[in-house]
């Protein structure tokens, strides 16, 4: 079929036509190879530009459509639209920029003219070879599958379960509840409000929407948005394997505790009576606040801070708890003697501050200090630290209570490994984006929730658990169906050397190795066209649909003629 | 497949010394042939002299009266061998014993294969040789039998002869024990600079301890005498490599220089062809995205006022160059294959070698790295940004020592 391109420039009001001379451009671009109709019109994206845009299409039977007009972030989607409209498949338009890249930046105006010719010029090459290409769309499975029976997989799984969406809850130890199970009393408002955890994992297990897999683990993932294929392993009953779908996953596998064995001048497994936050967690919410010989405390000693220097970052919760813990020992031993060793106070939220002042008028000493070393003295603890003047000093007290710093799960690297997901430094999971897109990944439809991320108050897991949820309500819409990238890489077999390059740089892990062809193969399903893996490709056996090299090259070659 | 099998650590000290009395070439085929007959090995991968031509081809051989025409070490590289390895080993491992003898070029051109997954290492022993160049092919061609002769001269005087190749002049790489975890070849055979004296096999590998072992020899000798040798021929080539660095920048640079050394390319494209690293399939530039309409040219012409055909032949040589330049390793092959005598391979290494010391990187000499391409560091976009305000990266950096 013979090719009749039709190319509209608009004035865009004056803002191109008083810079770039249109007539003259339509009159050199007119002759060109392919060139049907060349016409110029005031404003092509106001209702009436777009309605005459149609008009031409049908009338003039237009089989490709250039535009010169502003930038493609702009008004691509508007103009593909009218060419939908138009009957005109959209990837048969090219729209040339010649506002910000010609008529806004250039003065003079012969100039702009000139660039504006030869950018239109490449745009009319280029649109002769594209191609049409269409959208397909993938039936999607609403379920969901969330990793992590703590309090952010809790959370998650409650916002989304419904008649219509069902959730999977793995956790590999036998109980939901995760961390939460430890703790003595809950932040901010301490008391007896552990019962709202309680009510969550009765809730959960309450919902005929949410099926819980206790001792169980996640042992594979395969699939993209909307079609993941799971199996989870039940290591008590003889590791039987369970298969199942689910359209999105939520990880929310939370951390662990930083080991204070690590930095031996804290004492921890060697001084008796220097015990972990989560130990006195245990001792406060089980029993009494007593030391190995029985007796209560006189002098308590919370050391902040453990491990920051170690791993790089702070854990956030620490100064908060350990104000708590400390509040938690007043309550409990009215004659104790309490000393915070803080490196910096960390009290980010609104209600920390006030918290803070209520503990230091009951009497709590807060003491800036560093260099900690916690040493046995005759069944007493000798606390010698570094003060903020930069004196060396020591106290004496009867129990040392180390906050460690939150570090990842151990489970972290095999779930990174299973969804091909990314860590950053610190070894958590990395964001998508830290500030725009902070619970998202880079494969679709995985999410992050709580601690897996970094260090944070269940608050603040409960924020991403229900954010995750929200994103996932949103594009798992139960019976809609999903519209894949159409713009997608493709692997020429008779070009691939097997190289696998472009397997180490794809990052959405959409490409795999066909061993028995010996070449690279894209899942197009799932791949976004980021076109990476393009540039890697030593052979050039991958393109990618809508920047074909012959477009690229040809359109290239015409802006530079 | 793992890149650290048979992987021995420690840096060799010792090696077997095998008399040379009637040449190194005797020596090494002599070992070659009980190495066959004992079944050490099934086959090895060797040079033969093919008789019409003089010249010398690739023959998988287990006959050890082919043997007799082999040449471990020939005067010149007519294909390079690490294209010759990954022609056998591409498609998967083999499951024969086979011992493969390189230069030490072709041997870092087949761990740059290999890490491109174009080459197995499995059931291959992989012997490297010290090299002292080779003679380039057409003079070598022209007149055989005296170049045959004259190499056996260049045996004895290393360093100080001319008549090699030009860029085996400037190569400073030409012996390869390296201290690397996973190194790129299993043994070594260290030549000490004169033709009439004892022969080194030096195990790199557990693979080539036990080779060794079956063949009976026991690595007792010393290495202290070769290796006074081979540090002092490369102290003086590498000198001449930092002169040439210097002086031949100056000849081809800027785009008018630059230019004008492909002046007189013929786009035969042969030194893609012969290129270990130039592994595509089918090269893009071969490819029809490259040729136009004729109004397509017309246009170009009119706008230039004339147009040299074919087009794109720099393009061609600096495409060619982005792809292989980090991975260079300065075999001289595509300059051998030039019928218009261009001096390519020397333009290609000097851009390669500078290329690659951006990525603290040396091609083919550890089997364990990736290329840097495929290794992304975060620190090296610092590079990339705001160079002055970046520490330099370490930590590519590979120990080479002899």
């Amino acid at each position: 079929m013979s090719k009749k391109i039709g190319v509209y420039i608009c004035e865009c009001g004056t803002n191109i036509s008083d810079r770039i001379n249109i007539d003259r451009v339509i009159d050199e671009i007119s002759s060109l190879e392919n060139v049907g109709i060349a016409k110029k019109y005031g404003l092509l994206c106001s209702p009436a530009g777009k309605k005459y845009l149609v008009e031409e299409i049908k009338k003039e039977e237009l089989t490709h459509l250039v535009i010169g007009a502003c930038s493609p972030r702009e008004h691509e989607q508007t103009f593909m639209k009218v060419c939908l409209e138009a009957g005109l498949n959209p990837y048969l338009f090219q729209m040339v920029n010649i506002r910000e890249q010609c008529a806004w930046m250039i003065s003079d105006k012969e100039a702009a003219t000139r660039l504006a010719i030869k950018y239109i010029r490449a745009g009319i090459k280029r649109v002769t070879l594209h191609k049409s290409l269409e959208k397909i769309e993938l039936e999607s499975n609403p379920d969901v599958l969330v990793i992590g029976g703590g309090i952010a997989g809790i959370e998650a799984s409650l916002s989304l379960a419904g008649p219509e969406r069902k959730v999977y809850l793995v956790e590999k130890t036998e109980a939901l509840g995760g961390m939460t199970n430890k703790f003595a009393q809950l932040l901010p408002h301490q008391g007896t409000n552990l019962s709202i955890i309680k009510d969550k994992i009765e809730q959960v297990n309450n919902n005929e929407h949410i099926e819980v897999l206790t001792s169980s683990t996640v042992k594979d993932i395969h699939g993209f948005l909307g079609n993941f294929e799971i199996s989870v392993t039940n290591h008590e009953q003889d590791s039987e394997t369970k298969e199942f779908k689910a359209g999105a996953v939520v990880v929310a596998i939370g951390f662990n505790l930083y080991d204070p064995k690590e930095a031996p001048a804290y004492g921890y497994g060697e001084v008796e009576n220097v015990i972990n936050a989560l130990e006195f967690e245990t001792m406060s919410s089980t029993g009494k606040i007593v030391l190995k010989n029985g007796k209560p405390p006189a002098a308590v000693a919370l050391v902040h801070c453990v491990g920051r220097k170690e791993e790089g970052y702070c854990s956030k919760t620490c100064c908060l708890y350990s104000i708590k813990f400390a509040r938690i020992l007043k309550d409990k031993l009215p004659d104790v003697d309490v000393s915070e060793f803080y490196q910096d106070l960390c009290l980010p939220d609104k209600s920390d501050q006030n918290y803070f002042e209520e503990a230091k008028k009951k009497g709590i000493h807060f003491i800036q200090s560093d260099e900690i070393e916690i040493k046995d003295i005759n069944d007493r603890i000798k606390v010698k630290y570094k003060s903020a003047e930069g004196k060396k000093e020591e106290l004496i007290v009867d129990m040392a209570i180390l906050a460690s710093a939150m570090v990842p799960s151990q489970d972290t690297p095999k779930i990174a490994e299973i969804l091909n997901l990314p860590l950053d430094k610190t070894g958590f999971f990395k964001e998508a984006h830290e500030m725009l897109n902070p619970i998202a990944t880079p494969i679709e439809g995985v999410y992050i929730a709580g601690c897996a991320l970094g260090p944070k108050n269940i608050p603040d897991s409960i924020v991403q658990s229900q954010a995750a949820a929200g994103k996932i309500l949103t594009t798992l819409v139960p019976g809609k169906k999903l519209e894949p990238e159409v713009k997608t890489a493709e692997i020429r077999e008779e070009f691939c050397t097997g190289c696998q390059t472009c397997l180490s740089v794809c990052f959405y892990g959409v490409i795999s190795f066909d061993e028995q062809k010996g070449i690279s193969t894209v899942n197009e399903a799932i791949c976004r066209g980021c076109g990476s893996c393009v540039g890697s490709c030593p052979s050039g056996a991958i393109k990618i649909k809508h920047f074909t090299y012959p477009q690229l090259y040809r359109e290239v070659l015409e802006a530079l003629r | 497949m793992t890149a650290t099998e048979n992987i021995k650590i420690e840096k060799p000290t010792k090696g077997a010394s095998i008399p040379a009395k009637e040449g190194i070439k005797k020596a090494i085929l002599g070992i070659l042939k009980k190495a066959l007959e004992t079944e050490s090995l099934d086959a090895i991968m060797i040079p033969v002299k093919v008789p019409e031509t003089e010249s010398y081809a690739w023959v998988l051989l287990k006959d050890t009266v082919l043997l007799e025409n082999a040449n471990p070490l020939p005067p010149v590289m007519t294909i390079q061998g690490g294209k010759v390895l990954s022609d056998l080993t591409k498609h998967g491992k083999i499951n024969k014993n086979i011992a493969v003898i390189l230069r030490p070029c072709e041997t870092r051109a087949a761990v740059e294969l290999f890490k491109l997954k174009q080459l197995h290492f499995e059931n291959i022993s992989l012997i490297s040789i010290d090299c002292p160049g080779a003679i380039p092919l057409s003079e070598y061609l022209a007149e055989p039998e005296k170049n045959e002769k004259s190499f056996g001269n260049i045996l004895d005087k290393w360093d100080k002869d001319d008549s090699v190749r030009a860029i085996c002049k400037t190569c400073y790489r030409f012996s390869l024990p390296t201290l690397t975890n996973t190194p790129a070849s299993d043994l070594h055979i260290g030549l000490s600079g004169n033709t009439k004296d004892d022969v080194l096999l030096i195990p790199i590998t557990s693979k080539g301890e036990k080779l060794l072992e079956k063949l009976d020899l026991k690595p007792d000798s010393s290495l202290k005498k070769w290796e006074i040798k081979i540090n002092e021929i490369k102290k003086i080539k590498s000198q001449r490599r930092k002169k040439f660095n210097q002086d031949f920048k100056t000849e081809i640079s800027g785009p008018e220089k630059f230019t004008a050394v492909f002046d007189g390319c013929i786009n035969c494209h042969n030194c893609q062809s012969v290129c270990p690293i130039c592994y595509c399939q089918q090269c893009y530039f071969d490819s029809a995205t490259t040729k136009l309409s004729s109004e397509d040219y017309f246009r170009r012409a009119k706008d230039r006022g004339a147009l040299r055909f074919p087009l794109d032949t720099i393009l061609f040589h600096l495409g060619r160059m982005s792809h292989m330049a980090l991975s260079c390793v300065s075999c001289g092959a595509c300059e051998d294959a030039c019928p218009m005598s261009i001096s390519v391979s020397q333009v290609f290494s000097l851009v390669g070698e500078q290329t690659q010391q951006a990525f603290n990187y040396t091609p083919g000499i550890n089997r364990g790295e990736t290329l840097p391409l495929q290794d992304y560091l975060e620190d090296e976009f610092c590079e990339v940004e705001t160079p002055s305000e970046c520490e330099p990266t370490n930590s590519n950096e590979v120990k080479e020592n002899v």
